[in-house]
């Protein structure tokens, strides 16, 4: 018989060396854009192989910010990603709420359709949606081009539904048995017993405002419109253009979430995992 | 204060029709139990009183209103759920409070209502606990404190104290109990325990499949159930079923045989007619078999287990393939033996005819 | 009760006009959009001029080919590895956790323009990271983005680094939904490690890991940052336009919104059918 402490021991070892070879590969492009970001753009661009930081983020930003107004396209992704994650928990909870908890006309059918069509591609919407909003609301290089069509979003919906529909129904009879009014139902029982679910909501939607690329970059192409990706994304390809300031704009893009994501893992994850429970 | 009356009351969920127009009349004060197995409606009849269900057909009157348009807010009822229904992320403080308060009840007879709760129920150093740090019988007084504070004219019980053990449950039940001869109140309380159900009741209603098959008072219904259903419903443990045949009539009844051991005779007064040889079931409770000899017949049964529980015994035994239990007080021996021969009296023995219908 | 039915559309009306609005009318409207020439002023109705070009467009065929071939390579390449990575993250003799977590769900957050950047500077020719590395063990300097072939992998390299953690994520849920006690009895019954994840573990985790390709397919037929910023809007000549590029070149820079729709229309068809076909797939193997 094997000794079992001994066939434990090895597992281990086999693990470690399987998944820290692969842990290295994933964590280096996230690293380099960090190294990148410290670089002198000779620096990037020397025959040297260098893996380790150096003093030049500053100045890299203030190139970046001459190519292009990054501070301006920041303040834009932010305001945009803000307001449009409260205004999506706002709507997609209240639907959820309806489609959870009351029976009436029309309800099965509403699921059906967003059902139905949750898992079409965007690609689908994206030209009717563009002649919409710029031609016929002219509507482009505005705020409300930013914020407003992206709400159609109904993941959040399913979400915010399943999350009503596991309450315990109790506890809204409870409150009818009370008197209580349905919107006070729903604004003091049922959103703060809701609360963990809209955090991962609210994470999930702020990423993707905060990363939306193709949208933006159709509707609001104008400079002082931009959001910060888009002003990223105007500069790769450029030829006289600073590399090390492009990093730098990469590096302010990512590591304010990456590091909220260091803290709020477990919304993220259940918020990601979310999509695969229906 | 009020009474109920229910008139013709009937349920569909879609073509499915779940309670098949009940009748009832339920006086101001009065403490009643909705009892029966799983899926008989009685949930369904509790939850259209308190207007969380729509009624399909007929009326419910609360003191004499009817309320079948009536909000349940407006109907002057408060409700304890199985589950309790505390809204988990308030303190038990604000569950009391938060209905009153959502309506507009000034601040001070909210205060006022909320502490005679406490008082009653003896819950004040809780009081600013939430739902998740309290066990199971404290949620339940907090439950029972948030329809105190409403004032009712009805208490509504669905099944309150399933989700206790066995000891909460009898302490929990006696309260019940104290809190009704207290407050004077009509409650109306849902339970498949025939325990709960004969010890809180005034008036028992028995329901099988949507039909209510018999109303009374507890021992009422212990000694005189309307059909077989009730008779094995009521009583613990349950009242044994052994199938006989009719023998004969003579004046002073009919004479029915053991279809186990057609040796075993007892003649029965019964009054409707019955045709000879035809099948029917003796009902009998296990705590009323007499000892040999001292019935109007005996019968002997083989042993399987006997249960010695010191102030009393039961024998699980069986008579050729059909099952009864029988309570021996006195006996606190009988492994010895696999066999045992016990009396019957004729006037403890109840007859049903093969649709369960009473025939003694 | 009418009262709350009216409660109920209440609540459900504002979300739904905006659904309606910029989801559902679109969905139709794309639909009907490309059965009008649009390179005409008034746009006119025409039941050809867009598909009858679509099936003739060698460009259509090069970028369907093109989206098809990553679409084959890189979807289960990535789900395999994702598997293994929440396997092995799952594995109760994992030390250091949290570190190994990050390191395969960080990407998941990275914006899709920030991570197009830093493979364009790792695998730039001459002076990329990548091919210094590469350099440094004796080997000859890879055209990334002169080379067809290259620039196909790359593209496949850099959205397997961006998603193989997000559908770990997913497998990883669905892993830890799996009760333990089915392990204990495996092992008790004397069925090795490998043995309970091939007849165990994939057998349950079968619904999951559909689901993750039915994702990854829809996020493949209209794949656009990519080959829009790493590999130069398609380069080399077109050897990595996808279909999602081609809609957008079609749509947005010769302003043809009818075909761009007709393309639309494609991507959403072969999405819908790729996935139907995996889950048939996935029904039949039960």
């Amino acid at each position: 018989m094997k000794s079992k402490s001994r066939t434990l021991m090895m597992q281990r070892l086999a693990l470690h060396a399987a998944l820290t070879p692969l842990a290295i590969i994933w964590l280096f492009p996230l690293w380099m854009m960090f190294v990148f970001s410290t670089m002198p753009d000779y620096g990037i661009f020397s025959p040297d192989i260098v893996l380790w930081p150096s003093t030049n983020f500053v100045e890299n930003f203030k190139n970046l910010q001459a190519d292009t107004n990054f501070l301006r396209a920041m303040f834009i992704s932010i305001t945009v990603a803000v307001i449009y994650t409260v205004l999506s928990v706002m709507l997609t909870s209240m639907a959820g709420w309806a489609l959870a908890r009351y029976r009436f006309a029309g309800r099965s059918m509403v699921i059906a359709i967003i059902l139905g069509t949750i898992t079409l591609p965007f690609a689908v919407v994206v030209i009717p949606q563009f002649i919409m909003v710029a031609r016929e609301f002219k509507l482009a290089n505005t705020w409300v081009a930013l914020i407003v069509p992206p709400l159609f979003n109904s993941l959040g919906v399913l979400f915010m539904r399943q999350s009503f529909s596991m309450m315990p129904t109790e506890l809204f009879d409870a409150a009818r048995v009370e008197g209580v009014k349905e919107w006070r139902i729903f604004l003091h029982i049922a959103l703060p017993l809701a609360r963990p679910t809209m955090a991962a909501l609210s994470i999930i939607l702020f990423l993707a405002s905060w990363n939306n690329y193709l949208w933006p970059l159709l509707i609001n192409s104008r400079p002082g419109m931009m959001t910060a990706p888009v002003a990223l994304g105007t500069l790769i390809g450029l030829t006289k253009v600073s590399w090390g300031g492009i990093m730098a704009g990469a590096v302010l893009l990512t590591a304010p979430i990456l590091f909220v994501f260091i803290f709020l893992q477990r919304h993220f994850i259940s918020g990601i995992a979310a999509g695969a429970i229906k | 204060m009020a009474g109920l009356t229910l008139t013709n009351v009937i349920k569909r969920f879609g073509a499915y029709e779940v309670v098949h127009g009940a009748n009832l009349e339920i006086a101001d004060g009065e403490f009643v139990v909705f009892v029966g197995p799983s899926g008989c409606g009685k949930s369904t009849l509790l939850r259209m009183i308190a207007g969380l269900e729509d009624v399909s057909e007929g009326t419910i009157e609360i003191g004499g209103i009817a309320v079948n348009d009536v909000e349940p807010s407006e109907r002057r009822i408060a409700m304890v759920f199985q589950s309790y229904a505390l809204y988990p992320h308030m303190t038990v403080r604000r569950n009391l409070s938060f209905g009153l308060q959502m309506n507009g009840n000034p601040k001070e007879d909210t205060e006022r209502r909320v502490a005679h709760a406490a008082n009653i129920l003896q819950i004040n150093e809780l009081m600013d606990r939430r739902p998740g740090q309290l066990s199971g019988g404290q949620r339940q007084r907090f439950a029972i404190g948030r329809a105190i504070v409403r004032e009712p004219q009805v208490f509504l019980f669905d099944e309150p104290l399933s989700n206790l053990d066995a000891e909460l449950r009898v302490q929990m039940r006696v309260e019940i109990s104290r809190l009704h001869k207290q407050l004077g109140t009509t409650m109306i309380y849902v339970t498949h325990d025939q325990t709960e159900a004969m010890t809180l009741a005034d008036k028992i209603v028995v329901l099988r499949a949507g039909r209510i098959e018999q109303v009374g008072a507890p021992l009422e219904l212990y000694d005189n159930p309307a059909n077989q259903f009730v008779a094995g419903f009521v009583g613990s443990p349950k009242m044994n079923f052994l199938k006989a045949r009719i023998e004969g009539k003579g004046a002073s009844g009919v004479t029915v045989s053991l279809r186990a051991d057609p040796r075993v005779k007892l003649t029965l007064p019964v009054s409707s007619a019955v045709a000879a040889g035809s099948q029917v079931m003796l009902g009998v409770r296990p705590e009323h078999f007499v000892n040999a000899g001292a019935g109007d017949t005996d019968l002997t049964v083989r042993i399987d287990v006997a249960e010695h529980l010191g102030h009393t015994s039961y024998v699980y035994a069986t008579i050729s393939d059909e099952p009864l239990i029988i309570e021996r007080p006195e006996s606190r021996h009988g492994g010895d033996s696999d066999s045992l021969t016990i009396g019957l009296s004729a006037a403890r023995c109840f007859l049903f005819d093969a649709e369960g219908s009473r025939l003694r | 009760m009418p009262l709350r039915n009216r409660i109920a559309y209440a609540f459900l009306a504002p979300y739904l006009l905006i659904f309606a609005t910029f989801w559902l009318w679109p969905i139709i409207n794309s639909f009907l959009i490309s059965f009008q020439n649009t390179r005409v002023n008034p746009w006119r109705f025409s039941l050809t001029v867009n598909w009858g070009r679509l099936v003739a467009d060698p460009a259509f065929y090069n970028a369907l080919y093109n989206t098809l071939i990553i679409l084959v390579i890189q979807v289960p390449v990535m789900i395999a590895l994702a598997t293994v990575m929440a396997v092995l993250l799952n594995s109760p003799l994992l030390k250091a956790r949290p570190l190994y977590r990050f390191a395969f769900f960080a990407p998941v957050v990275v914006g899709e323009v920030a991570y197009a950047a830093v493979f364009r500077l790792m695998f730039s020719i001459d002076f990329g990271i990548i091919n210094k590395l590469i350099g440094s063990v004796g080997l000859p300097p890879v055209s990334w983005f002169d080379n067809g072939t290259a620039a196909m992998a790359l593209v496949i390299i850099a959205v397997t680094w961006r998603w193989a953690g997000y559908n770990a994520i997913i497998i990883l849920a669905g892993l830890q939904s799996i009760p333990g006690d089915v392990y204990e009895a495996a092992t008790l019954d004397r069925v090795g490690k490998v043995q309970q994840f091939f007849h165990i573990t994939l057998p349950l985790l079968k619904p999951i890991i559909l689901f993750c390709v039915v994702l990854s397919v829809i996020g493949t037929m209209q794949l656009f940052t990519e080959p829009f910023l790493i590999t130069n809007r398609g380069g080399p000549g077109g050897a990595t336009e996808t279909l999602g590029l081609l809609l957008y070149r079609q749509g947005f820079t010769s302003l043809n919104f009818g075909y761009a729709s007709a393309i639309a229309y494609t991507i959403a068809a072969l999405a819908v059918a790729i996935s139907l076909l995996n889950l048939f797939i996935g029904r039949e193997a039960k």
